[in-house]
């Protein structure tokens, strides 16, 4: 792949309010120049303001979003919602980052070189998104009254994961569509109402990980608070395979679950012994 | 509440503070003064609302669109995890009057209503006579779960003390055990194993069940979680027999607020304007949660006193701007204020509408005169969105 056009983005002052930034996404820079990148609008509380008021912006643009790369400077920790439903092309930031990081991603790449909001990486569809940082709470969940969260794409996330990651994850074996989680530790609720998402964790897992889960598969290599009392223990396994056809080994306790949706389940949860 | 009014604890005049001190004013300047503090402010909070009438509520909201403010009620710091709970899957209510003629066993989770909610024993759910439950009290099996033993586990046919913040694992545990599943475990959240199949037993038993919930299940650790399990309970307690839940509401129109706000935006609470339309998302545009971000300029509190309530760190950034209170007392919400409007109560000196807990609607109506210059929510609002309007050119 020839050298990716770079667009770059630096925070000249920090908002008062957060910024609800969605503009910032590769299918919005390409083929624009500068100046039309900067008249992009950038709501801060209620006013509508436009990129330029708060980013200086240079580099240059592609006409392809997928040939599309935006580095993004300054700290970004009152920053929500960049990259909002991109689909391809790809997103740097240097920074912490505010909230709804790449929710709704279709395709292409975030990096994050920092800590995540909540909400990071909601309702994915495709895509990667990783994290260098912990992230914050409901990452790669449903939002507030959906029953199907995120459907495909990987998070990475090195640090911590924070509660009720992974809720309403759906997978289908048809599309062929494994959305998957990789993190460090994670909060308490991980994988609730799981219906066939794949969760590794290096770490230690809080309570009730794999509450509801109806179908899936959740790995934890450290240890956690509390198994829930409806999963039931079946044995022990040198080798997990995930459903996208990685394997990984170590010495594992399986149990199925949640038996408390249905009594013959195909939900996995594996933890290191 | 009758021999408050009135009484010098009232305040019968708007107050504005001047130089520290309280001065009363005409409404003309403290709703012109309010009015000119909310058009000025970026990012103001309009909050309450579950202690005053539906009107005043449904005005609260014109003020919140034409502001482009958050609006958020109790809710928030209350049932809002039920309802959150129940968008995620679903709830199988019913009207009080069901429960009381046809009730055979009811559930007390997380809640104490000798105390919090004193007539609803005797009106709906205990002591009362039903047309199936003719012999009242005998006529019903009553549980209680609770970590404290409380008034209300006192006078029960079977105490429950679940382990505090471990609510969650035994409603989990009770949901596996209905689908005949042996657990590994022998004791959960504080509850033998053999217990837990008997409870089963009995819930499966019953003609007609309940869940009556409360803070106990709503504000402790896994909060709308909770809920969450307990509705999937009920679900499944739907296959044997007939089984409904009932969150045990506190504010006494507060279902009316969560009503009133749903009818008008599609959300119950916590919901930011700033973009011109209706968004949800507790958590984000929750008070707390903004506050504790310090992330408001201005607020309008509406009969609601969240300096007791919210944490101390949003308590004081709560403080740290301007703030306007709509309420008839002194409280450490209004004590802090800048702008006091004195409202009269709805029920008793103005008419309005109320949702009870079940949300059945109740007319409110009026008894007496208010004291002094007090006005209902209703007027009040009425006139600060009118100088609103004015100030923006509308």
């Amino acid at each position: 792949m020839s050298k990716m056009a770079e667009i770059k983005l630096k925070l000249k002052k920090q908002p008062e309010f957060p910024l609800e930034a969605e503009s910032i996404t590769p299918n919005n820079f390409a083929g624009k120049t500068l100046a039309d990148i900067k008249k992009l609008p950038i709501y801060h509380s209620k006013e509508l303001l436009s990129i330029g008021d708060f980013f200086s912006v240079s580099g240059k643009s592609d006409d392809d979003p997928k040939n599309l790369k935006i580095v993004i400077d300054g700290n970004l920790s009152k920053v929500k919602r960049i990259g909002e439903m991109m689909n391809g092309g790809e997103i740097e930031i240097n920074s912490n980052v505010g909230m709804h990081v790449g929710n709704h991603m279709k395709s292409g790449k975030i990096i994050v070189n920092g800590n995540a909001d909540d909400w990071a990486g909601a309702m994915l569809e495709g895509g990667e998104l990783e994290i260098n940082g912990d992230a914050g709470h409901y990452v790669g969940s449903a939002y507030r009254g959906y029953w199907q969260g995120m459907k495909n794409g990987i998070i990475r996330v090195k640090g911590r994961v924070g509660i009720e990651s992974m809720l309403w994850a759906k997978s289908s074996k048809p599309s062929n569509k494994w959305p998957t989680l990789y993190c460090g530790s994670a909060d308490s609720f991980l994988g609730i109402h799981n219906h066939g998402g794949t969760i590794v964790v290096e770490g230690d897992v809080d309570r009730c990980a794999g509450a509801d889960q109806s179908r899936g598969t959740i790995v934890i290599k450290g240890k956690v608070s509390r198994i829930l009392p409806s999963y039931k223990k079946m044995g022990e396994v040198n080798e997990v395979l995930l459903p996208n056809g990685e394997k990984l080994s170590g010495k594992f306790a399986e149990y199925s679950g949640d038996h408390s949706v249905s009594k013959e389940t195909n939900g996995r949860l594996y933890v290191a012994i | 509440m009758f021999s408050s009014n009135p009484s010098k604890h009232r305040f019968e005049k708007p107050r504005i503070r001047v130089k520290g001190e309280f001065k009363e004013v005409s409404w003309d300047e403290a709703l012109d003064k309010a009015a000119d503090i909310l058009v000025k402010a970026k990012r103001p909070l309009l909050y309450g609302f579950s202690s005053t009438e539906c009107e005043a509520q449904g005005k609260g909201v014109e003020l919140a669109e034409i502001l482009g403010s958050i609006l958020d009620n109790t809710a928030s710091v209350c049932h809002g995890p039920s309802l959150l709970a129940i968008q995620d899957v679903g709830a199988p209510l019913s009207t009080l009057g069901e429960y009381k003629n046809r009730a055979d066993l009811v559930v007390f989770w997380g809640c104490n209503p000798v105390h919090a909610h004193p007539r609803h024993l005797g009106r709906y759910s205990q002591f009362v006579r039903g047309y199936f439950r003719k012999d009242g009290r005998n006529d019903r099996y009553i549980i209680v779960v609770d970590p404290r033993n409380t008034n209300t586990a006192q006078i029960a046919d079977l105490y429950i003390p679940v382990n505090p913040n471990e609510d969650y694992e035994l409603v989990n545990a009770i949901r596996a055990t209905l689908r005949e599943v042996d657990l590994d475990e022998k004791e959960i959240s504080g509850v033998k194993k053999e217990d837990i199949v008997k409870l089963a037993e009995k819930l499966k038993s019953c003609n007609y069940g309940v869940i009556f919930f409360g803070m106990g299940l709503t504000q402790s650790l896994a909060h709308h979680r909770n809920v969450d399990a307990a509705i999937c309970l009920v679900r499944e307690l739907n296959d044997h027999t007939k089984f409904l839940l009932c969150p045990m509401r506190g504010h006494y129109n507060v279902a009316g607020a969560n009503q009133v706000f749903t009818w008008n935006t599609g959300f119950g609470y916590s919901i930011d304007f700033s973009k011109g339309y209706p968004r949800y998302n507790p958590g984000e545009f929750s008070s707390v949660d903004l506050l504790m971000k310090n992330e408001v300029d201005a607020a309008l509190i509406v009969a609601s006193d969240p300096a007791s309530n919210f944490p101390a760190p949003a308590v004081k950034n709560l403080f740290k701007h301007p703030l306007i209170v709509i309420e008839p007392h002194e409280t450490p919400t209004s004590a802090y204020a800048d702008i006091i409007l004195p409202p009269a109560f709805a029920g008793i000196e103005c008419e309005g509408t109320a949702y009870r807990m079940d949300k059945v609607p109740l007319r409110l109506r009026k008894v007496k005169d208010a004291p002094g210059e007090c006005l209902s929510d209703h007027d009040i609002l009425e006139r600060l969105l009118e100088k609103v309007k004015e100030k923006l050119g509308e």
